[in-house]
């Protein structure tokens, strides 16, 4: 089954915290099986039922997708799709990906 | 077809009042134990739980069993008691059962089962005396073997020696006895001679207080992990004398009667312990509806809440065994010896498994001895005593066995269906015909009304299409099983069988079930009781028993799924039992 | 490395313990019976523990301590736990209190608790709130700042082991009223400075099995404990625990092969005395299926457990998965051969006095607790269900760490010292015990050419593969389910267990066959040693036992034809090892461990009995 998001693949450029939003409200929405609509970007992702154990797991879509390797507890550290958004933004402009 | 010992001969009143004779019965048990967590009560959970870490039989339970004159129920009607039909026996029983296992043993299933030997095969006397010491309150004890012999009971070493002029001299040692040191009748299975064979052996009945005093004692009480408060300990005879009137039956004729009561007892006593696994069921979803976990209940864990619905499911596949288990007797005593076994290999396992399960989901809770969910370890450990012994499940599986190949040349896809009547919880039967139970039968009235059954089977909803497809799959099962029996070789029917053979017993006994399951939901069609007449239950119900069998299976409509959790719910709001009877609760 | 000496530390102690079957042994069947009956902590035992040192061996070297190989001490605690699951637990419960130490704590702190254990004060983990069970992040013990530079930590752990025993608590506390997975940290509580009044025990807890064990609650009331008992960072609390874990859950192994080690040997002896229609019981087909399966799965329990304490060590990022898997499969095959076993038992299985001072039930009541505590079966399958995507990702692409797969299967190969800082929450590379499958199916088959009783091992691992691959085909399927984990996923991710406790074996075996089966062939000193190796026996009968639990046609299947499909040989050729390693005094074991006493009696069994 492959998974439905924006195409934002390493390959595409011009990466900004706001289309990292959307990636990750898409990626999210996949995994709890919600519209995208229903995520707010600035709500712990906690509260839709991510819990910390699964959210670990965001950091290998993010390597495999932005070849961008961080620790799996970068959404602890940064618990709304927002904040996480922004921190990779920053992660992938730090690494010249951007 | 309808067997001549079915109760349609009968006044047409009476097959009403069996039905509301046994709901009443079984809901005076229940109420007379009252609400499980009411802290105040002497029977309730934590009471209970105090007299098992006491090795104590609960003393306030066995005066509210003593009121409610419990032992009237083991007691054929014609000899002052209750006891008209096995499968309300059961009913009645499943309530002592489901607030504690030590209570069901040790007050009341060990007495029927002493007792049945003697309604089986008993003079007139032996029984009305029998008869008279339960109404009484007495209680009764069976002995088939010594520990050193294990289910291997024709291999005895107790001795009933016959004396010249009449009697017998008991000399030996019978251990692991039920109530041993307090019951005032005692059964024992002894070697009446010293010939190799199967006729050297008699069942004796004798009354406690006419033994010499001086030539038997009873032996220290054992420890055991479940039941702790059961009386068991053993008996030691000095050949002590007893008279000639305490044979049961004819002399040599012990194995057979045996084997005959088994099939009463095999039949019977599985379904008195789905009460227990309802109390399970019952302290998992309070558990799971009242835990937060990870910011929601427990019960909203889809694994958990499957888990839940799982063993409801097992507890109804359960009881529609044990109902044809115990309808069977009456309706087909011919075919007995196949389905009590079955009954009692495979109830028992399934029960013990959705506790094993249930477990997973109590988490730590489960094991804690005391608190709120204490009475559930009791459970689990109390549960396996019911299939020790003579009735375990090897000595089971040994007695079907021998008989499949037989069962695969004449019976399967050959014989006539079971009666209608064989999966209506509710409608009446004629008396127990103790007489006609034979020890093995050529014919299978149950898998043939499955075979039956498959060609009528409606398709309409996808429920239903799902069902008669499982069903169909149970038809090919037994198709394979035809063959793999007819291979069987002669070793196979001995101790020597192969594990093969071992898990063809296993197959046929799950058959079996699926069979009662699709047989009790073909009845309960258009019934008053909606959810067992919805296909959702029993498509389950054989999606789980296939995928027992090793099938692989497509998955069910979610419909089912959502269909069985509710029921499971509502029960528990509602304080309903989860068994086929959907009958109230005390709370 | 000599084969007698390869678990030295084991052997040792174990000799030191004596024979269990005497009565007057310290730490003997008979005295562990009587403490559990009496729910009485086995002090006694636990400081002849303390006296032979096993608590250095809760230590790393780097801090004081004799803890360099983590397959030394699983073989150290299997020595204990086969004994009595209750000293097992209530002693070894101090490595789990110095675990987080070792995970994340400065040298400075990591060397005082070394000291401290070493000098035999029992350390406990306090984890678990009554309220929230496994849901840690729930937990509500807080530890809130004095103003003065401490911590004052209020709140009640409950189900704790040595709460009440233990000098130190290593708590898990609230540091963020928020809460979340950065609101805690780990905290290390020295209980002997607390002033009195600022804690106290809940009742003792009544439990089914362990009934000995020390196990409580405590409440603290505003106890100060200085900020620099902090273990880590702030905020850490979680992170610190979920690595430390990976190292108990691991280590949780030794307890269940201990268990599973008694509760064949009582049923191997009973089986063997036992006569019945003029046999005994170990001649019926039936018995011998069931004794040659328990067999089977105990010593795919094993294999799985000896690669996974070595992979502490070399595959220290796979952690995460291999914890997990380990610590789900082994307690709950071991909890199904007890359950198997308990059927040839009878009533004995169930009555104290009977056979074996009631042993049997003993191990059962107590064995429950492994599946229980440290993540339960459910935790661990829901973190392998919330590693899927990667797991098949890599999978596909043949990544994971090979080398590091091939020193945890290579016993001959010296581990490195763990370095604590490489465990990681998720296995980024996937497994690589899973990528060494098709070497190790092609090292099988190219010894198969030379030794033909290899040949149906061959076909087994092949369909294994095959069903490896569709078990990661059902990954996928469930990768996404990250809140809602179905009960599907579930059963996939136990599946996936099964698939890598084959590459375990296959691993194992592939790596160490030619070396061991040929010091099994000199028949040194230790007569057992390399007796399962002979012809790949365990190997043949483990794979077999793996297809059928996968629920794969074509092995001695679901319909449990031990002797018509599948390999029968093996079956009846690893049942007559166990009876080998029985008669000459050896566990029962992959690998050789000499037992106390020459041999065990456990009642009235004779030489020469028959197998």
């Amino acid at each position: 089954m492959s998974i439905e998001t924006h195409d934002l693949s390493s390959a595409s450029a011009g990466h900004t915290a706001e289309s990292l939003t959307t990636w990750l409200v898409d990626r999210v929405a996949i995994y709890l099986q919600r519209d995208p609509a229903e995520i707010d970007p600035n709500e712990p992702l906690a509260e839709y039922g991510m819990d910390s154990v699964a959210a670990l797991s965001l950091c290998g879509d993010v390597e495999e997708d932005f070849d961008l390797v961080l620790e799996p507890t970068v959404a602890w550290d940064y618990p709304t799709a927002a904040a996480l958004a922004e921190h990779l933004a920053g992660e992938l402009k730090a690494a010249g990906k951007s | 077809m309808l067997s001549e010992a079915t109760a349609a001969d009968r006044p047409g009143t009476a097959l009403l009042d069996q039905e509301a004779d046994a709901s009443a019965r079984a809901a005076e048990i229940e109420f007379g134990f009252g609400d499980p967590y009411d802290p105040d009560s002497p029977v309730g959970n934590a009471r209970l739980l105090e007299a098992d870490e006491a090795a104590e039989i609960s003393a306030a339970g066995e005066r509210v069993l003593d009121e409610l004159k419990l032992n009237a129920d083991f007691v054929p009607r014609e000899f002052g008691g209750r006891l008209d039909r096995l499968d309300t026996l059961v009913r009645v029983m499943r309530q002592v059962f489901r607030r504690d296992v030590t209570l069901g043993l040790g007050y009341g299933a060990t007495s029927f089962m002493a007792a049945v030997n003697v309604w089986t095969a008993g003079s007139e006397q032996q029984k009305r005396e029998l008869a008279e010491l339960l109404l009484a309150g007495g209680k009764a004890a069976v002995a088939y073997h010594e520990l050193a012999h294990g289910n291997d009971f024709v291999r005895n070493e107790f001795e009933a020696r016959p004396v010249d002029g009449g009697g017998f001299l008991l000399d030996g040692g019978k251990q692991v006895i039920n109530n041993a040191d307090r019951a005032e009748a005692l059964a024992l299975f002894s070697r009446t001679s010293s010939a190799p064979g199967s006729r050297s052996h008699s069942v004796l009945l004798l009354r406690r207080d006419q033994l010499d005093p001086q030539r038997f004692k009873t032996l220290p009480r054992y420890t055991a992990v479940g039941v702790r408060g059961c009386h068991l300990s053993g008996l030691e005879f000095d050949d002590c004398p007893v008279p000639g009137s305490a044979l049961v039956g004819e002399l040599g004729q012990g194995v057979e009667l045996a084997l005959r009561s088994f099939q009463i007892t095999r039949s019977a006593v599985p379904g008195m312990a789905i009460g227990t696994g309802d109390a399970s069921l019952r302290t998992a979803v309070r558990f799971a509806v009242g835990r937060q976990l990870y910011r929601r209940s427990v019960m909203e864990i889809p694994h958990a809440k499957a888990t839940l619905s799982a063993a409801f499911l097992d507890l109804l596949i359960c009881d529609s065994m044990s109902l044809a288990g115990t309808r069977a007797v009456h309706l087909l005593p011919e075919e007995t010896s196949v389905y009590a076994s079955a009954v009692k290999y495979l109830v028992p396992k399934i029960l013990s498994e959705a506790m094993y399960e249930l477990s997973i989901v109590l988490g730590a809770r489960f094991y804690v001895r005391d608190g709120e969910f204490g009475i559930f370890q009791k459970h689990v450990r109390d549960l396996p005593v019911l299939s020790l012994g003579h009735a375990g499940s090897a000595a089971c599986q040994a007695t079907i066995i021998p008989q499949l190949s037989r069962l695969a040349k004449r019976a399967w896809f050959a014989g006539e269906p079971a009666p209608a009547e064989l999966f209506q919880p509710r409608t009446a039967l004629g008396p127990i015909p103790f007489d006609r139970l034979t020890l093995a039968s050529g014919r299978d009235g149950l898998s043939a009304s499955l075979i039956a059954a498959v060609d009528e089977l409606p398709s309409g909803s996808p429920v239903e299409r799902a069902l008669h497809g499982f069903a169909l799959r149970m038809m090919d099962e037994l198709r394979q099983m035809q063959e793999e029996a007819l291979d069987l070789s002669p070793q196979d029917r001995t101790a020597l069988a192969s594990p093969a053979s071992f898990a063809l017993a296993d197959r046929y006994a799950v058959l079996l079930a699926a069979a009662s399951v699709l047989g009790v939901w073909r009845e309960a069609r258009g019934g008053a009781d909606e959810f067992l007449a919805d296909p959702s239950w029993a498509a389950t119900a054989l999606y789980r028993l296939a995928r027992r069998l090793g099938q692989k299976l497509p998955d069910l409509p979610d419909s089912c799924a959502e269909r069985v959790h509710e029921e499971v719910l509502r029960r528990f709001r509602e304080h309903r039992s989860y068994d086929l009877y959907d009958s109230p609760l005390s709370a | 490395m000599g084969a007698a000496v390869r678990y030295q530390p084991a052997e040792e102690l174990e000799a030191r313990l004596g024979d269990p079957w005497d009565p007057d042994t310290e730490f003997s069947y008979a005295r562990c019976a009587q403490l559990d009956e009496r729910e009485e902590f086995p002090a006694a035992i636990c400081a002849q523990l303390d006296a032979w040192g096993v608590p250095g061996y809760y230590v790393p070297v780097q801090h004081g301590g004799r803890l360099d190989d983590y397959e030394q001490l699983v073989q150290l605690m299997r020595v204990v736990a086969r004994r009595d699951l209750t000293v097992a637990i209530g002693h070894g419960k101090t490595y789990l209190g110095g675990v987080c130490m070792w995970v994340a704590g400065s040298k400075q702190q990591a060397d005082a608790l070394g000291a401290q254990i070493r000098a035999g004060v029992p350390v406990s983990l306090g984890l678990t709130e009554q309220a929230h069970g496994s849901d840690l992040i729930g937990g509500e013990v807080a530890a809130v700042p004095d103003g003065r530079g401490g911590l004052l930590v209020s709140g009640e752990k409950w189900l704790i082991n040595n709460a009440t025993r233990g000098g130190m608590l290593a708590l898990l506390v609230r540091t963020d009223p928020a809460g979340g997975p950065r609101g805690f940290s780990m905290l290390l509580v020295d209980k002997r400075e607390l002033a009195e009044g600022t804690y106290q025990y809940v009742d003792k807890i009544h439990t089914l099995g362990i009934r000995g064990a020390d196990i409580s609650g405590i409440r603290f009331d505003a106890a100060p404990v200085p900020e620099s008992q902090i273990i880590g960072a702030k905020g850490g609390g979680i992170e610190t625990i979920l690595k430390a874990l990976q190292l108990t859950r691991t280590m949780c192994t030794a307890l269940s092969l201990g268990a599973a080690d008694h509760a064949l040997r009582l049923v191997l002896d009973f089986n063997r005395e036992r006569r019945l229609y003029g046999r005994t019981l170990i001649e019926l087909p039936k018995t011998r299926s069931v004794l040659a399966t328990a067999a089977a799965d105990v010593l795919i329990s094993e294999a799985l457990s000896i690669v996974a304490s070595r992979a502490v060590h070399v595959l220290t990022e796979e952690m995460s998965v291999v914890s997990a898997v380990a610590k789900y499969l082994v307690p709950t095959s071991t909890e199904m051969v007890i359950a198997d076993l308990t059927r040839q038992l009878g009533a004995r299985a169930y009555l104290k006095e009977v056979y074996a001072h009631g042993m049997f039930q003993k191990v059962d009541r107590d064995h429950r607790i492994v599946g229980l505590f440290d993540g339960n079966t459910l935790v661990n399958l829901n973190s392998i269900v919330n590693q899927f995507r990667t797991l098949v990702r890599m999978y596909r692409r043949g990544a994971g760490d090979t080398a590091g797969a091939v020193a945890a299967f290579d016993l001959s190969a010296p581990l490195p010292p763990v370095d604590p800082a490489r465990l990681s929450l998720i296995a980024r590379s996937g497994s690589g015990v899973l990528a060494t499958l098709p070497d190790s199916i092609a090292a099988l088959r190219d010894a198969a050419d030379q030794v033909p009783a290899l040949k149906g091992a061959v076909a087994a691992a092949e369909r294994l593969a095959e069903a490896v691959d569709r078990v990661h085909d059902e990954m996928e399927s469930h990768q996404n389910a990250l809140a809602d984990v179905s009960p599907q996923a579930f059963e996939t991710a136990r599946r996936y267990t099964l698939c890598f406790a084959a590459a375990a074996c296959l691993g194992l075996w592939a790596h160490n066959h030619s070396a061991l089966a040929a010091e099994g062939a000199q028949g040194s000193d230790a007569a057992g040693f390399g007796r399962v190796w002979r012809d790949g026996v365990w190997l043949r009968a483990a794979l077999d036992r793996l297809l059928v639990r996968l629920g794969e046609p074509g092995g001695v299947d679901a319909r449990g034809a031990a002797s018509s499909g599948g390999d029968g040989a093996a079956y009846e050729q690893l049942l007559s090892d166990l009876c080998a390693a029985r008669d000459e005094g050896e566990l029962f074991s992959l690998l050789p461990l000499r037992l106390a006493g020459r041999r065990e009696e456990p009642q009235n069994t004779a030489e020469g009995m028959p197998c």
